[in-house]
C-alpha cells in the first residue's frame, strides 16, 4: 500500500496526537511499577534494583489483613452479582420485549448511573441503622453493597452473549426430546456460561478496585486494600505503595486478558 | 381415524395477543397430510403457514382446536413429546457441540444406549454425507453443510413426521437447487413425511406429492402440483402460483362472453356461477399468437420483450384488457411481432378456466 | 378473551429469575437512594447521625448561610465556591479528553483490524485498573520531590520545584488521565461504524480536510461524542478519589465536601441533600443526554 500518498482516511497531526496519548496514559504507571523495584525509599530518584518492597509489604500485617479481605469480599460478591446476572439475564434477552425487561435492565444498570459518592452516602445512612438496629458489624453489608454494584458488570456480557444467540436453540432442543431440565444442563448452561465466567471476572475486578463505596459502609477495622493504600497514600510515601500497586495491576491484567480470551469472536 | 393419515389439523385456530392487538394467524384451518408424503404448504409470509407448522411441532397451540398424529390428538403435549422433529430455518445447530454430537443430541436426550446413538450417528451423517465433518463445529461449515446438518439431526430420531420451515431460504440459488433434489431423495430414501413451508411456488411445485396453498390464515385449495397449477381454485391461487391472464366476462353454459367480443370455450370450476358476470383465468403458455389472419380472438400487439428462451408479448384485445403470452423463442430470436400489428389469440379447450368468484 | 397462556408464563418465569437481582439492587444501591432523601430532610445530631425531626434546615444550607447571631440569610460562599470548582473541573476534563480523546479514537478506528483489537486493549486495560492506583501514579510524578521536578532540577530548567501537587490544576489533570477511556471507548465504537466512503464523497466534493472534519465526521459521529462526553463528565463531577489525592484539603470538589459531612462536618441532612443536589445534576445531564442521542442523530437521512 502506498502511505505516503493521499491517504483518505488520514487527518493532519491525529497520529501525533494519538501516539502521545499512549505514551501519557503508560508512563504514569510504568513509573509507579519501575519505582517498585526501587533500592531506595524515594519514587522519583532511582538508586538500584531491589525486591526489597515486596516482603516488606508482605511483612505488614495491616497489608495481609486487608489483602485477605479484599479476596473475601471480591470472591463472595462477584459470585452473588454473577449468580442473580445470569438469572436476571436468561429472564430479560431473546424473547419479546415488554416494558418489565427495561424497568429490570434500568435497575440493574442503576449503579453505572448514579455517582458512587451518592450511593456510598446513601448506603452509609441506610446500613448504619441496620448495624445499630441488628448489632452486626460482620463483612455483610459490604459484600451486599459491591455485588450490587457488580451486578451490572457481570449482566451485559452474559446478556451480550444471550443475545447474540439464535432464538430456536431451545425450541430445537425441545423439539428433540430434551425436557426443560435436559435444555438448561445441555443447551442454555453450555451456552452461558463463557458469558458467565467473563461477567465473574469483570465482577471481581470491579469489587477488588472499590474505594468509595467500601470506604463508607465499612465497619472500623475492616479496611480493603483500596482503603488500606488510600490513608497510606495520605499519611506518607513510601515504595510499599507501589510494591502493592504492581501486584494489583498484575491481578487486574491476568484477569482481563483472560476475560478478552473469553469473550474474543470465534472464527 | 384413517391410517393413511399421518397428521391432521381440526378447525385449528390461532390468535396472537388480545383485546384490539389480537392478531388471527390461523383461521380455522382443517386439513389431512397422508402418511408418507411430500406435502408442502406455500403461501405468502404472514399466511398462517408458519404457525401451522408451529402447532403441529408443539412449540404452540392453538387458541382452538386440534392436531392429531396418527389419529392420536396431541393438541396440548409439549413439543419434547412428540414424534416430530423440525428443521429450523436458522437451522439453530448447537454452537457449542460437534457436528456428530448435533445429530446425537436427540437420541441421547431420549436416553437411547450409547452403542444405538452411534450407530445412527454414522448413517446419517452417511446419508447426508459429511462423514468427514463429524468432529466439526457448525461454525466451521458452510451454510450448504450446516442444512445437512440440521436435516440429518431432525432425521435421526426417526420422527413420524418432518417438519421443515423454509429451510432452503438462507442458500443461494444453485445451492438451493441442489438441495431441492437432495431433500426429494431423502423423503423417498427414509419414507418418512415431510411438511415443507415454503413461500417459494417453483421450490413447492417441483418437490410435492401434495400442496396446500394458505393465505391471511386461511387454506385455499389442497391438490397435487398439477391440480394445483392447471385448476387453481381461485384468483389468489392463480395469480400467486405462476402468472395468469385474468378476463371478465359474462357465463353462459360452457361459454364465456368477452364484451362485444367473441365467445370463447370455458372450463368452470366447481362453485363458479353458472351464469351472468364471472372472472376466467388463462396461463401466458397456454396463449397461442396467429399471424396473418384465420380464426382465433382478434387482438394488437402492445410490446414484446426477448427473455433468451422464451418471448412475452403483451397484446391488447378489442375491449383494452391486456393479455401476457409466452412462447418459445424462434431459432432466429425476432418473434416477428411489431407494436400495432394485427394478431389472432387461440388456445387449448381446456385451458381457460372460469373461477369460483364473482366478477 | 384467551389470551395468550404461553406468552404470559414467559413473562412471569422472566420476571422470577429477575427478581433475585431486583432485591440485591433495591437493598445494595436504588432503597437506600430514597432513604437518604428523607434524611435530608431531618435535624442532625450532636454525634453524627439524625434527629427524628422534621426540618427544611440542610435544603436551606445547600446553598444559603444563616448567621447564627441574627438569622439574615446570606449565599453560602464556601458552598457556591466548590459547586462551581466542581462544574468547572467536570467541564473542563470533558472538553480537554474529547481534544486528545477524538484523535486517538480515530487513530485507532483507522488502522488495521490486528492493530486496532490491540490498541483497543491497551485503551481498556487502564479502563479496568485501579482509580486509585492511576491517580497515585500521577501523584507521583507531580509532587514536589516527585519525578517531573526532580528531572527537571536535575536538568536545570527550574531551580524551585513547580508546585502541582494540591492545585485545581493536578485535579484537572487527573480526573483527565483516568476518565480518558471513557471518552475515547465510545467515540472508537462511532467513528468504527462510519462508512468512509463518505470521505471519499466528501473529498469528491472539493472539501478541504477540516472541512470534511467540521462537517461531514463530527456530525455523523456525534452519538458517540455526546456518550463519550458523558461518560467523563458524570464521574468528574462527582469525583471523590482523584480530588483527595490531587487537590488536597483546600480544593475539595462535591464529593469530598459530602464526605466532610459525615465526617468532621457532623452534618448528615446536609450531605444528604447535597447528594441529591449531585443526583438530580446527574440525572439532568443523563436526560439531556438521551434527548440529544435520540433526536440528535435522526436529520442525516
Amino acid at each position: 500500500m502506498a502511505d505516503r500518498s493521499f491517504s483518505i482516511s488520514r487527518l493532519p497531526g491525529f497520529g501525533t496526537i494519538a501516539v502521545a496519548v499512549f505514551v501519557m496514559l503508560y508512563a504514569p504507571i510504568a513509573m509507579l511499577v519501575i519505582f517498585s523495584f526501587n533500592a531506595g525509599d524515594s519514587v522519583a530518584i532511582w538508586e538500584g534494583f531491589s525486591l526489597r518492597w515486596y516482603p516488606e509489604a508482605w511483612a505488614n500485617e495491616a497489608v495481609k489483613d486487608a489483602t485477605w479481605r479484599s479476596l473475601q469480599i471480591a470472591t463472595c460478591a462477584s459470585i452473588l452479582a454473577t449468580t442473580v446476572a445470569t438469572m436476571a439475564a436468561l429472564g430479560t434477552t431473546r424473547r419479546r420485549a415488554t416494558r418489565g425487561q427495561s424497568f429490570v435492565y434500568l435497575m440493574i444498570n442503576q449503579p453505572l448511573m448514579v455517582p458512587e459518592i451518592v450511593t456510598a452516602v446513601a448506603l452509609l445512612i441506610f446500613f448504619s441503622s441496620i448495624k445499630v438496629a441488628t448489632g452486626y458489624q460482620g463483612l455483610g453489608y459490604l459484600i451486599v453493597a459491591h455485588a450490587a454494584f457488580c451486578t451490572p458488570f457481570a449482566y451485559l456480557p452474559i446478556r451480550a452473549r444471550l443475545e447474540g444467540m439464535d432464538l430456536s436453540l431451545e425450541t430445537a432442543s425441545a423439539d428433540l426430546y430434551a425436557s426443560r431440565w435436559q435444555t438448561f444442563r445441555h443447551v442454555t448452561l453450555p451456552l452461558v456460561l463463557p458469558g458467565a465466567v467473563a461477567g465473574l471476572m469483570l465482577a471481581f475486578v470491579t469489587s477488588l478496585d472499590d474505594v468509595v463505596i467500601t470506604l463508607f459502609v465499612k465497619s472500623a477495622g475492616q479496611d480493603t486494600l483500596p482503603t488500606y493504600m488510600l490513608a497510606q497514600i495520605r499519611r506518607s510515601v513510601s515504595a510499599e505503595v507501589n510494591a502493592i500497586s504492581t501486584l494489583l495491576l498484575l491481578l487486574t491484567v491476568v484477569l482481563l486478558t483472560a476475560f478478552f480470551l473469553l469473550t474474543r469472536k470465534r472464527t | 381415524m384413517s391410517d393413511e393419515n399421518a397428521v391432521e389439523a381440526r378447525a385449528a385456530r390461532k390468535i396472537y395477543g388480545q383485546g384490539a392487538g389480537a392478531v388471527t394467524a390461523l383461521d380455522g384451518v382443517s386439513l389431512l397430510i397422508r402418511k408418507g408424503e411430500f406435502f408442502t404448504l406455500l403461501g405468502p409470509s404472514g399466511c398462517g403457514k408458519t404457525t401451522l407448522l408451529k402447532l403441529i411441532a408443539g412449540f404452540e397451540s392453538p387458541t382452538e382446536g386440534q392436531i392429531l398424529l396418527d389419529g392420536t390428538d396431541i393438541t396440548y403435549d409439549p413439543p419434547n413429546r412428540r414424534p416430530v422433529n423440525t428443521v429450523f430455518q436458522s437451522y439453530a445447530l448447537f454452537p457449542h457441540l460437534t457436528v456428530a454430537d448435533n445429530i446425537g443430541f436427540g437420541l441421547r436426550m431420549q436416553g437411547r444406549p450409547k452403542r444405538e446413538v452411534a450407530d445412527t450417528v454414522a448413517r446419517m451423517l452417511a446419508l447426508v454425507r459429511l462423514e468427514a465433518m463429524a468432529d466439526r463445529k457448525p461454525g466451521q461449515l458452510s451454510g450448504g453443510q450446516q442444512q445437512r446438518v440440521a436435516l440429518a439431526r431432525a432425521l435421526a430420531p426417526s420422527p413420524k413426521v418432518l417438519l421443515l420451515d423454509e429451510p432452503l431460504s438462507a442458500l443461494d440459488l444453485q445451492l438451493r437447487k441442489e438441495m431441492q433434489v437432495e431433500l426429494k431423495r431423502l423423503q423417498v430414501e427414509t419414507g418418512i413425511t415431510f411438511v415443507f413451508v415454503t413461500h417459494d411456488q417453483e421450490e413447492a411445485l417441483t418437490m410435492s406429492d401434495r400442496i396446500g396453498v394458505m393465505q391471511a390464515g386461511r387454506l385455499l385449495q389442497v391438490g397435487d402440483p398439477r391440480a394445483i397449477y392447471t385448476r387453481p381454485a381461485n384468483r389468489f391461487v392463480a395469480s400467486f402460483i405462476g402468472e395468469s391472464n385474468f378476463l371478465t366476462g359474462t357465463r353462459d353454459g360452457d361459454t364465456l362472453a368477452l364484451g362485444a367480443g367473441p365467445r370463447l370455450t370455458a372450463t368452470a370450476m366447481d362453485g363458479a356461477p353458472a351464469s351472468g358476470p364471472v372472472t376466467a383465468a388463462i396461463r401466458p403458455e397456454q396463449v397461442r399468437i396467429v399471424q396473418g389472419g384465420g380464426e382465433g380472438i382478434p387482438a394488437t400487439v402492445v410490446r414484446s420483450v426477448y427473455f433468451g428462451t422464451d418471448t412475452h408479448a403483451v397484446v391488447a384485445l378489442t375491449d383494452g384488457t391486456e393479455i401476457t403470452v409466452r412462447m418459445q423463442s424462434p431459432a432466429s430470436g425476432d418473434a416477428g411481432l411489431a407494436p400495432g400489428q394485427e394478431v389472432r389469440l387461440t388456445f387449448e379447450p381446456g385451458a381457460l378456466i372460469v373461477l369460483p368468484e364473482v366478477a | 378473551m384467551s389470551g395468550d397462556p404461553q406468552q404470559a408464563a414467559a413473562a412471569r418465569r422472566g420476571w422470577l429469575l429477575s427478581a433475585p437481582a431486583l432485591l440485591l439492587l433495591a437493598v445494595g444501591a436504588t432503597g437506600p437512594l430514597a432513604i437518604m432523601l428523607v434524611y435530608s430532610f431531618l435535624e442532625p445530631g450532636d454525634y453524627g447521625n439524625v434527629e427524628w425531626a422534621l426540618s427544611f434546615e440542610a435544603w436551606f444550607n445547600v446553598i444559603l448561610n444563616r448567621d447564627i447571631f441574627d438569622g439574615t440569610l446570606s449565599f453560602a460562599d464556601a458552598h457556591l465556591s466548590i459547586f462551581w470548582r466542581s462544574a468547572k473541573l467536570a467541564l473542563l476534563t470533558t472538553l480537554f479528553a474529547f481534544v486528545v480523546g477524538f484523535p486517538t479514537a480515530w487513530f485507532i478506528a483507522t488502522r488495521n483490524a490486528g492493530a486496532r483489537t490491540a490498541l483497543l486493549f491497551l485503551i481498556t486495560i487502564p479502563f479496568w485498573t485501579n482509580l486509585l492506583i492511576r491517580t497515585f501514579a500521577i501523584n507521583q510524578i507531580i509532587r514536589n520531590e516527585g519525578f517531573l521536578n526532580t528531572f527537571l532540577l536535575w536538568i536545570g530548567a527550574i531551580d524551585q520545584p513547580i508546585v502541582m501537587l494540591y492545585t485545581d490544576f493536578a485535579v484537572f489533570l487527573g480526573m483527565t488521565y483516568v476518565y480518558l477511556p471513557l471518552m475515547v471507548l465510545p467515540l472508537f465504537a462511532a467513528i468504527d461504524r462510519f462508512d468512509m466512503a463518505l470521505l471519499q464523497a466528501g473529498y469528491d466534493l472539493y472539501a478541504s480536510r477540516w472541512q470534511i472534519l467540521r462537517h461531514v465526521i463530527v456530525p455523523v459521529v456525534k452519538p458517540g461524542i455526546i456518550a463519550g462526553s458523558i461518560l467523563v463528565f458524570i464521574p468528574a463531577l462527582g469525583a471523590y478519589v482523584t480530588p483527595r489525592i490531587l487537590g488536597g484539603g483546600r480544593n475539595m470538589m462535591i464529593g469530598n465536601f459530602i464526605e466532610l459531612q459525615f465526617g468532621q462536618g457532623r452534618n448528615w441532612p446536609l450531605g444528604a441533600a447535597l447528594s441529591v443536589v449531585l443526583l438530580v445534576l446527574v440525572s439532568a445531564a443523563l436526560i439531556v443526554y438521551t434527548r440529544f442521542a435520540t433526536g440528535g442523530d435522526k436529520p442525516h437521512g
